[in-house]
């Protein structure tokens, strides 16, 4: 259960900006938006009421945690002070909040919406919305504008839209679309490009926008484990085993030592499935195909080990809530014990084909260089942020499972530039391969399932669980009112920072690097969309 | 000089491209529809005009590679009949090819060779 | 005179295939006119041609795509079929595969494309997503079945599909080409419109 502190809405901005400067919190990780109702005759005087947002901080210098929230009542417009100037990440979670809510965040450069069409009426994620009554299927393309609003205060403490220009109309602007080879899902760009060089990138998400989390709230909590594995198809162990974690958490279960064996073990081997495929789509959308085919050839034999156990070759439903859904298969330790030689044995060709080569030195090298302080003003965690040199790694940070009791280094980089991105990737394939061996061999017996209730409640509270996903810190946000369905579910993406920072990243570059920058950022994009 | 050869080349290349394109117009389905028109941008409708200013780097780069092309296609016959053409040949050679490395060494100080 | 068409792959079996009655229905229903026979043999040639390089359009919205990828990867060489070309643009594809969930505010995006390539086009609904929603049916944001916006031939169902279930899949389009009627069939052409 945490311990959530609430905040005044008239008071926001100067309390953030003092627990920015003093005890440096510079890393926001989640912004959740939330809505508590309204107000009812069997409220007591501590019952939080209105829409409002719930705040996770952390210092990467103390390692402190901190979770605020704030709410208002005024449900026809409510408006919350932006925190946009202090975490560079806010931008893109602010405008989530407000496309989910409708809450206007006062001093926000660019308020529009993120995920759905610019003329979808109403807020689906409120609680007395129904989405799918106003908005019927519409077949025509939306007006695209290139206008935006700037929310500022009036002296006077009343709101003024000011419209803020996004694209000139000199300006020539390009679609990099949804349905583009080397965007790795429907993602699309708006370029504004002067002759080979980029001038500006708005990034259009929501085109695989599947209502995950407005889902949740009327699923029980057996289903809503269905949905993770299909958020970020490459990290499906462990976005399950997130949500596992915070369910398991709030609920007080202790899973036995075989299943944090099991999960940790799944979740390396899904790492390096996942390192292996961004090897692959990298080389290939630089052109270098032939990675192409062995990376997938390694990853077949990956997926191989995980049919015999699991069932599936990418969607492997195996988690559930207090241990896995079947124990495993009595191959399974042989056949990892025979791949972890083998791929050590075989990464050398990677390397002999694609990273020693001239032109893939020459397109990577010094390309797209986020500095750390960048990294971490957008969150971006995972690969990205530790080849600019942020130790951000959840499972040296927050250990879960039995990474405590392994020894293994946490790669670091301090260029930043797309090589580092690349590099980091593939050494933690042989880092998260020694990881493995250290813990084939001692797997306890012991059951892999607890026995739950039929029905599973989860005690009233808010929750928190991260874990260490293929590409940054996957955390699970649960709000429970104790009922058989969660209340508020939401997911902290991977992917949406790294999106927020392809802007800053990508000015003054041109079009071929921006594939370069897309590819070894390696978002998947429904874990940004959802 | 044996003509009948080139001429049988000449005509079959010809007529291979013409019948092809000739019986696939025949044969193939044809259906109309607006967006066929319309220019392909991923599934997006474009934005504003492309008649636009040029970037001179473009023109730049494409003079400069026309130019040692060019230079290219002079040097091939020279070297095919070098033995016969002799000292006089180096030499008629060397000065065109002298003149075009000051041009190359010109483009490269000017900056010409750097994309901005 | 009847021209009997039996929609057959060299390598598998008629029997195995789960589905024939529909493509014999259809057989039924082309035949109805009658045939020349030497359309007919011109027919079974250029369809034997069409079938065996039908280029897909690479779209892939989410996890059916990984799939779809590993099937041009080497264990599961799409090659074999002559599907590797995959093109980027619409314009020189001849299917399209629809791996993935189709949103609300993908769905004209998807229309635009399919209008866009040439005819003779086909459509595949691949995955749980595509063929009716999948997990995701009771979504505000999800169009249920990806035949509400295109006509679709074949439906493969999965989630994902196996890579074998995608080539089960592509056959049985392959078996439809085949039976196709393509002088007087396919091979319509529309009157072009005044005001183009």
């Amino acid at each position: 259960m945490e311990n959530i502190l609430f905040i005044d809405p008239t008071t926001l901005h100067d309390e953030m900006l003092r627990l920015r400067n003093e005890k440096q919190m510079d890393f926001l990780e989640s912004l959740t938006g939330m809505d508590w109702g309204v107000a009812d005759e069997k409220d007591t005087p501590e019952t939080l009421r209105g829409l409002g947002v719930v705040y996770h901080l952390e210092s990467t210098v103390t390692g402190e945690r901190f979770t605020l929230r704030t709410a208002t009542t005024n449900r026809e417009k409510p408006e919350i002070p932006s925190v946009s100037d202090i975490w560079k990440i806010a931008d893109f979670y602010e405008r989530e909040v407000y496309d989910y809510y409708g809450i206007v965040f006062v001093g926000h450069p660019d308020m529009r919406r993120l995920f759905l069409r610019n003329d979808w009426s109403g807020y689906p994620m409120r609680k007395d919305n129904d989405p799918e009554k106003e908005n019927p299927l519409r077949m025509d393309n939306e007006e695209t504008f290139d206008t935006t609003k700037e929310i500022k205060l009036n002296p006077d403490g009343s709101i003024k839209n000011k419209e803020t220009l996004l694209f000139g109309d000199e300006e020539y602007v390009v679609n990099i679309g949804p349905q583009h080879p080397a965007t790795h899902g429907v993602m699309r760009f708006r370029v504004s490009l002067e002759g080979e060089m980029i001038r500006k990138i708005d990034a259009n998400c929501g085109y695989i926008h599947r209502g995950i989390e407005k889902m949740n709230e009327s699923l029980t909590y057996p289903q809503t484990l269905a949905l993770t594995d299909r958020l970020d198809y490459l990290g499906a162990h462990q976005n399950r085993h997130a949500l596992c974690m915070c369910i398991e958490k709030a609920m007080g279960v202790e899973v036995s030592e075989r299943v944090q064996y099991i999960r940790t073990i799944m979740d390396e081997l899904q790492r390096i499935d996942s390192h292996l495929l961004f090897y692959a789509c990298l080389a290939m959308d630089l052109g270098a195909l032939t990675a192409f085919f062995y990376g997938f050839r390694e990853r077949e034999m990956l997926l191989d080990i995980f049919e015999e156990t699991c069932g599936g070759r990418l969607i492997m439903n195996y988690n559930t809530i207090g241990g896995v859904q079947s124990d495993l298969h009595p191959n399974f330790v042989k056949r990892v014990k025979e791949f972890i030689p083998y791929m050590r044995n075989i990464i050398h060709e990677y390397h002999d084909i694609f990273t020693g080569n001239i032109i893939a030195q020459e397109r990577l090298k010094g390309v797209g260089v986020i500095s750390k302080e960048e990294a971490i003003s957008f969150g971006c965690t995972g690969g990205t942020g530790r080849a600019s040199g942020w130790a951000c790694d959840v499972r040296k940070r927050m250990p879960y499972g039995v990474y405590n009791k392994v020894d293994f280094k946490e790669i670091l980089y301090t260029e930043g530039d797309s090589f580092a991105r690349y590099m980091v990737r593939m050494d933690e394939i042989m880092e998260s391969l020694k990881i493995i061996e250290q813990l084939i061999d001692n797997i306890p017996e012991g059951s892999y399932q607890e026995k739950m209730k039929p029905i599973i409640r989860v005690p009233e509270g808010s929750y928190y669980a991260a874990v260490e996903g293929s590409r940054g810190e996957f955390g699970v946000f649960l709000e429970s009112h104790g009922d058989k369905t969660p209340y508020r579910l939401h997911y902290r993406s991977t992917g949406l920072p790294l999106v927020a920072a392809i802007d800053t990243v990508c000015r003054g570059t041109k079009i071929a690097d921006l594939i370069a920058i897309g590819g070894t950022l390696d978002y998947v994009v429904p874990d940004i969309d959802r | 000089m044996n003509f009948t050869l080139l001429v049988v080349v000449l005509l079959t290349a010809i007529a291979f491209v013409g019948v092809v394109v000739a019986l696939s117009r025949a044969i193939s389905p044809r259906s109309y529809n607006e967006q066929k028109f319309e220019a392909y941008e991923c599934g997006i409708p474009t934005r504003g005009k492309s008649w636009m200013q040029f970037r001179v780097g473009y023109y730049l780069f494409a003079i400069l590679f026309l130019m040692f092309d060019i230079e290219t296609v002079f040097l091939f016959p020279w070297a095919v009949t070098m033995h016969t053409l002799g000292i006089q040949g180096l030499l008629g050679i060397l000065f065109f090819f002298i003149i075009l490395c000051l041009g190359l060494a010109y483009a490269w100080r000017k900056g010409a060779l750097e994309w901005k | 005179m009847e021209v009997t068409k039996k929609p057959k792959i060299k390598s598998i079996p008629y029997e195995e295939f789960i589905d024939n009655e529909s493509l014999e229905k259809l057989v039924e229903e082309l035949n109805a006119g009658g045939a020349n026979v030497m359309v007919g043999v011109l027919d079974d040639l250029v369809n034997w041609g069409r079938s065996n390089s039908l280029w897909p359009l690479t779209f892939a919205t989410s996890c059916c795509g990984i799939e779809f990828m590993a099937l041009g990867a080497a264990r599961y060489d799409m090659a074999r079929f002559g599907f590797e070309v995959a093109r980027a643009s619409p314009r020189q594809a001849d299917m399209i595969m629809v791996c993935g969930t189709i949103t609300n505010k993908m769905a004209p995006v998807l229309k635009r494309l399919y209008d866009q390539m040439p005819d003779p086009k086909y459509v595949i609904a691949v995955g749980g997503c595509a063929v009716s929603g999948g997990p995701f049916k009771k979504s505000y944001h999800v169009v249920n079945g990806v035949d509400k916006i295109l006509p679709v031939d074949v439906y493969i169902p999965g989630c994902p599909p196996r890579p074998e279930a995608f080539y089960y899949g592509m056959m049985q389009l392959q078996r439809k080409v085949k039976i196709e009627k393509f002088f007087g069939g396919t091979n319509r052409k529309e009157k072009k419109p005044e005001n183009f």
